[in-house]
């Protein structure tokens, strides 16, 4: 991560306080008159700093202000060119770390900029009728792989709301089969016993954007039953219902 | 005793103050504005002829701001407030007509361009109320002659206003 931003390289002081300036006072009334201002002050050079800055400081904590940027980035034109593979990469080391991070399961703010970078990602590639390559980011394996560790907390909201970018889309809407495979993998999560209410909620919420029913999705090429089946008990994904959690723990005790 | 709205709090705000004189005033917000990350902010002003003038200085920096005042008309008032509640607009700079607190959720930083008299307005401008306890930063422009309502509000409202430091901890007011 460290060589990362190392290759990163800022622009001067002046600058960078001129670009700050610039998107500090970015609204969607002004995309272009700013869009030009931007030509003038920085060289295409430090798109690799401004994308990661973007993501970073910006479009993780103002989810408020996702279609201003991208009509930002749309205003930049020619000049912009290579901007949004800058922003698509940081977007990607990003949600890297944040699902590396030892936090992301208890801490509300972290998960929240997960849950924003997904809200980005959906509309700056699906939206756009961009594909998410499996080899950047792999949606399936990351819920199984939130289901067996109890990662679903945060995983479930993250690919919600980047699905949620396939509503308006030509390409990605239903049934694309490699949005309806992912579905069906939310709905076989959804009918786990115990799941928590606010994970089953994103569900609903992405099946109503989508206009879909959960009952029509259907199951195909999905067996969580080849996973392995996750530990409920201390588990963020599961609310165990107070007696079949209790009981155990009073057979097992030497009282 | 002042009467203090007990709903409002200071609970999660860092405040600063910036030693100034009032002609550096807008060359200060600008360099706020430059060194902060803002998603949306609200400036005070101590009159209404002031938040004109502000309004039109800024915009003509290249701010994008609304400007909201006590001697609108409250329809164009409810208008102008939608309207940067929905984002239309990044600051806003405004009198004193909050009298609830600033309830929106996305305002980040607060700017009392003038000092206000007393403590009781200095809460309602700065304070949330409890429920939104969110992050937030305070920058408080203060002259010569604001000297003696800083100290007081300090003592009033027992709370901590430091001098602005050199580089703001982003983790003070951002997300």
């Amino acid at each position: 991560a460290e060589q990362n931003e190392t290759q990163n390289e800022a622009p001067p002081d002046q600058i960078l306080d001129r670009v700050q300036f610039l998107i500090n006072n970015l609204s969607i009334s002004n995309c272009a008159e700013k869009a030009n201002d931007l030509r003038d002050i920085l060289e295409r050079r430090y798109f690799p700093w401004l994308g990661n800055y973007l993501v970073v400081k910006r479009i993780s904590t103002q989810p408020n202000f996702h279609t201003m940027y991208l009509c930002f980035i749309d205003s930049l034109g020619e000049y912009g060119k290579g901007l949004v593979d800058a922003i698509i990469a940081s977007v990607y080391v990003n949600v890297g770390k944040l699902l590396r991070s030892q936090k992301i399961t208890t801490s509300t703010s972290e998960r929240s900029l997960l849950k924003n970078l997904g809200s980005w990602l959906g509309q700056i590639t699906l939206a756009r009728n961009r594909p998410i390559l499996q080899i950047m980011l792999d949606c399936k394996e990351l819920l199984f792989q939130g289901y067996e560790t109890g990662m679903l907390i945060a995983v479930t909201p993250f690919v919600a709301k980047i699905l949620e970018g396939a509503k308006n889309s030509n390409v990605f809407r239903p049934p694309n089969p490699w949005l309806m495979g992912l579905m069906g993998v939310f709905r076989a999560l959804y009918n786990v016993d115990d799941l928590k209410m606010n994970i089953k909620f994103e569900v609903e919420v992405l099946c109503k954007n989508l206009n879909l029913k959960l009952e029509d999705i259907s199951l195909r090429n999905v067996d969580l039953s080849k996973r392995v089946p996750p530990v409920k008990e201390k588990n963020p994904d599961f609310n165990l219902k107070s007696q079949s959690a209790a009981a155990p723990a009073a057979a097992l005790s030497p009282d | 005793s002042i009467n203090l709205m007990e709903e409002l709090t200071l609970r999660g705000i860092t405040q600063f103050y910036a030693y100034v004189e009032e002609r550096q005033k807008v060359h200060c917000l600008n360099t706020l504005f430059s060194k902060l990350e803002v998603n949306q902010s609200i400036i005070f002003c101590n009159s209404v002829n002031r938040v004109e003038l502000l309004a039109k200085k800024v915009t003509e920096l290249g701010y994008s701001c609304f400007y909201i005042h006590a001697k609108m008309q409250q329809a164009n008032r409810n208008r102008v407030f939608h309207e940067f509640r929905n984002g239309g607009t990044r600051h806003l700079v405004t009198s004193d007509l909050f009298t609830r607190g600033i309830d929106i959720q996305s305002v980040n930083v607060v700017i009392n361009f003038d000092f206000p008299k007393n403590a009781e307005t200095y809460l309602h401008r700065i304070g949330r109320s409890g429920r939104f306890g969110h992050l937030g930063l305070a920058i408080n422009l203060i002259t010569y002659d604001d000297r003696h309502n800083l100290r007081r509000v300090k003592q009033d409202l027992g709370t901590e206003i430091r001098p602005i430091p050199a580089q703001i901890d982003r983790s003070l007011y951002v997300g």
